[in-house]
């Protein structure tokens, strides 16, 4: 029996003329459900209509019909269907209310007025069905970003709900954590439940999904698992020999309020080359870019560059944002360059296919256009020295071929390149050497081990 | 918390500078002795700039008062003309007032888990506690945020060239501010927050000591409420010639009550 059914449902957000989702009609039924599609086209709109934060909490017109867990989605309010509806948003850190992991996974339970002496026995339980009952009691700023998905995913099923929503859950996450989450993300589908997960990465769920879900600019269309194939990993053009030494750490400790996060790190890189940084989440990638930068100032050695303007991209680009057009972003970092040779913003902004959004408000994209808007806001122009922290989070498939183009192209212009990254396709595309980042130490990997 | 809302009160029913001083003394102690100084250090930089921000912003606006201290040309725009010891010490006074405030209510985030402060509001005041509860979640998010676009900025070119080149780090993090605000609000939306009653996981469990604090600062509001209305603690104005404070024993006592938890946050640790 299907536990939600939208039903010719459109959707047209305030004050937009054309519909973010058109004309959508589908069956959801017990089990797992794949939503895929580009950056843009839709997915986390689609999601919300499930609890009905479209529309009631987005505003915008309707049309058609959407049903929940029996509930009409248009005459519920979100605070009600959330008792049918767990929903697990992207960011881990923009939905913890609480502190502690026990006290979040009771959030729900409180909301719904659970009575008292039972709280505590469904947080215990939803904590197992999700693998984390050793987290019950810890401080949630103590957790990874795989375990507070986890807790997160642990609060939506705490509520027993018959439908659970997850919006691109591993966007943020490294593969360890990301492998945690969907299989408990799997797992949810046990009692009849029916979970629907939005992601790019669809090899790992594929096996296991009941149905695909297809949504390219609105329009939804529903097609086998099993007729699934995985497409062809990105490759970068083919890379010239490394140039002269570009920078270099040399005998470095780096730390905060005089604690080490690093110490002892002897690394250079040349110009044309790209340097992969791997490692685990609070492995310390992000301190060596900074390092490397000149934003983080060492305890003890020294970092040296070549002179030249560096471009760095933050963890989270699109905080940088603050200009009224795409364009005007790309424009101001040309302007602040004062390069020699100042380029046109629709240079960067065609290779990674933003020509079309270019006279857009970069906030009003959706996550994986605005996460391409901030790389090409730093990228414009010609670095000598590219710094990237986990550049392709949140990117689809054609989003992160086009960041591979851009980055071999500014590697073949001479820059020297170093990236913070979880992602392997992008290692494999880019890299000629990947520098493993984990526990206060650096350590190069062997040739074999770079291309495996 | 009572004790937060006490200092609150204490502080902004009474003109006197001698009463908020104690407060803001109060305050301090409590938080270095429950928080210790180095947690507290950036705090108190922070409420120090807020308090001298106030006392400047009085000084050069307020050109009134008997004692001029010095005079600046008439013809010089919005800066120009006397400067009077009563401005400065209305603005110091104003500056206590801020400093004060914030460090009373500097515990509900440094020594209390959200949902400590969550559990111990009455059921009436449960939503809006929840509320208070996750916006204070976002603090430090906030501040990850400043330190990455100021970064981010320095590094496209961007250097801190007299206010107005502020925005362009300060925009970013405001957006990203409201942004994360709306993310969490709709979050909480989606969990159900404000459909009805609330429950609680776990009732809230009094120690002695606690109920010791409640009522040091129930009897110091009672206390400062009475010596207001019976004119024990009576208002103070710096202008138009300055004078000193008047100071009662009775609204003295209300003021040394509020040191109740620095006392006992200092045997504890």
């Amino acid at each position: 029996m299907a536990i939600a059914h939208l039903d010719h449902f459109s959707y047209w957000y305030p004050g937009a003329s054309r519909p973010a989702l058109r004309d959508v009609s589908t069956w959801i039924e017990p089990g797992l459900t794949v939503v895929a599609g580009p950056s843009g086209s839709g997915k986390s709109t689609l999601l919300r209509v499930f609890n009905g934060l479209v529309p009631h909490f987005h505003g915008g017109r309707v049309s058609g019909g959407a049903i929940v867990a029996d509930l009409d989605v248009i005459a519920t309010p979100t605070r009600v269907l959330a008792r049918s509806t767990g929903f697990v948003f992207q960011d881990p850190e923009l939905q913890t209310v609480y502190a502690t992991v026990d006290r979040e996974v009771a959030f729900g339970l409180e909301n719904a007025a659970v009575p008292q002496g039972v709280i505590a026995a469904r947080v215990r339980d939803a904590l197992g069905e999700v693998g984390i009952e050793h987290l019950a009691g810890r401080a949630v700023r103590t957790l990874s970003g795989g375990e507070r998905q986890r807790v997160a995913l642990a609060s939506a099923l705490a509520v027993r709900p018959r439908l659970v929503v997850l919006d691109e859950p591993t966007s943020q996450l490294d593969p360890e954590g990301a492998e945690l989450v969907l299989e408990a993300a799997r797992r949810a589908t046990a009692d009849g439940r029916a979970v629907i997960v939005s992601e790019h990465r669809l090899e790992r769920l594929m096996p296991d999904a009941g149905m695909l879900l297809a949504v390219d600019r609105g329009r939804l269309t529903e097609a086998d698992p099993a007729e699934w194939r995985p497409a062809a990993s990105p490759h970068a053009p083919s890379r010239q020999a490394p140039g002269p030494e570009a920078w270099r750490v040399s005998g470095a400790t780096v730390g905060f309020d005089g604690v080490p996060v690093l110490e002892d790190v002897d690394l250079a890189g040349c110009s044309g080359e790209v340097i992969a940084l791997a490692g685990p989440n609070g492995g310390g990638k992000t301190t060596l870019l900074r390092l490397i930068a000149g934003l983080a100032t060492p305890m003890s050695g020294t970092v040296t560059r070549r002179p030249g303007r560096i471009a760095y991209l933050p963890q989270n680009p699109a905080a940088l944002l603050h200009r009224p057009s795409v364009r005007a972003e790309v424009q101001f970092t040309i302007d602040r360059a004062g390069e020699e040779v100042s380029e046109k913003p629709e240079r960067i902004l065609g290779m990674l296919g933003l020509a079309d959004l270019a006279d857009r408000y970069p906030r009003d994209l959706s996550s994986g256009e605005r996460q391409r808007a901030a790389i090409a806001a730093v990228l414009a122009g010609v670095p000598r020295l590219v710094l990237l922290d986990e550049p392709t989070r949140g990117m689809d498939l054609e989003a992160r071929a086009a960041l591979i183009a851009v980055v071999a192209d500014l590697r073949d212009r001479g820059a020297a390149v170093v990236i913070a990254t979880h992602d392997q396709d992008l290692r494999s595309a880019l890299a000629d050497r990947v520098v493993d980042v984990a526990r206060g130490r650096v350590t190069e990997r062997a040739e074999q081990a770079v291309q495996a | 918390m009572s004790w937060t809302a006490a200092c609150l009160f204490v502080v902004l029913a009474t003109t006197n500078p001698a009463y908020k001083t104690l407060v803001l003394a109060a305050a301090l102690a409590a938080l270095v002795a429950g928080a210790g100084f180095r947690r507290t250090r950036r705090l108190l930089v922070a409420a120090t700039v807020v308090a001298a921000v106030a006392v400047v912003l009085n000084l050069v606006s307020a050109h009134v008062g008997e004692t001029v201290l010095f005079t600046l040309p008439t013809d010089l725009p919005a800066v120009g003309g006397p400067y009077t010891l009563e401005a400065l010490v209305y603005g110091a006074t104003g500056g206590v007032t801020v400093a004060a405030a914030i460090l009373a209510a500097a515990p509900l985030s440094l020594l209390l888990e959200s949902h400590e402060v969550m559990d111990a509001l009455p059921a009436v005041l449960s939503r809006t506690g929840a509320a208070i509860a996750a916006s204070l979640n976002l603090v430090p998010a906030v501040g990850a945020t400043f330190v990455q676009v100021s970064e981010a900025q320095r590094m496209r070119g961007w250097r801190p060239r007299g206010p107005r080149s502020w925005a362009e780090v300060a925009i970013p993090v405001v957006l990203t501010s409201v942004e994360s605000s709306i993310q969490l609000a709709e979050s909480m939306e989606a969990r159900g927050f404000g459909s009805g009653p609330r429950t609680h996981m776990s009732p809230v469990r009094m120690s002695s000591r606690d109920w010791v604090l409640v009522i040091a600062s129930a009897s110091a509001v009672v206390l400062f409420a009475i010596s207001i209305a019976a004119g024990w603690a009576r208002p103070w104005a710096a202008y138009p010639l300055l004078t000193a404070p008047p100071v009662d024993p009775r609204p003295l006592v209300a003021c040394l009550l509020l040191f109740t938890p620095a006392l006992q946050w200092r045997s504890r640790t």
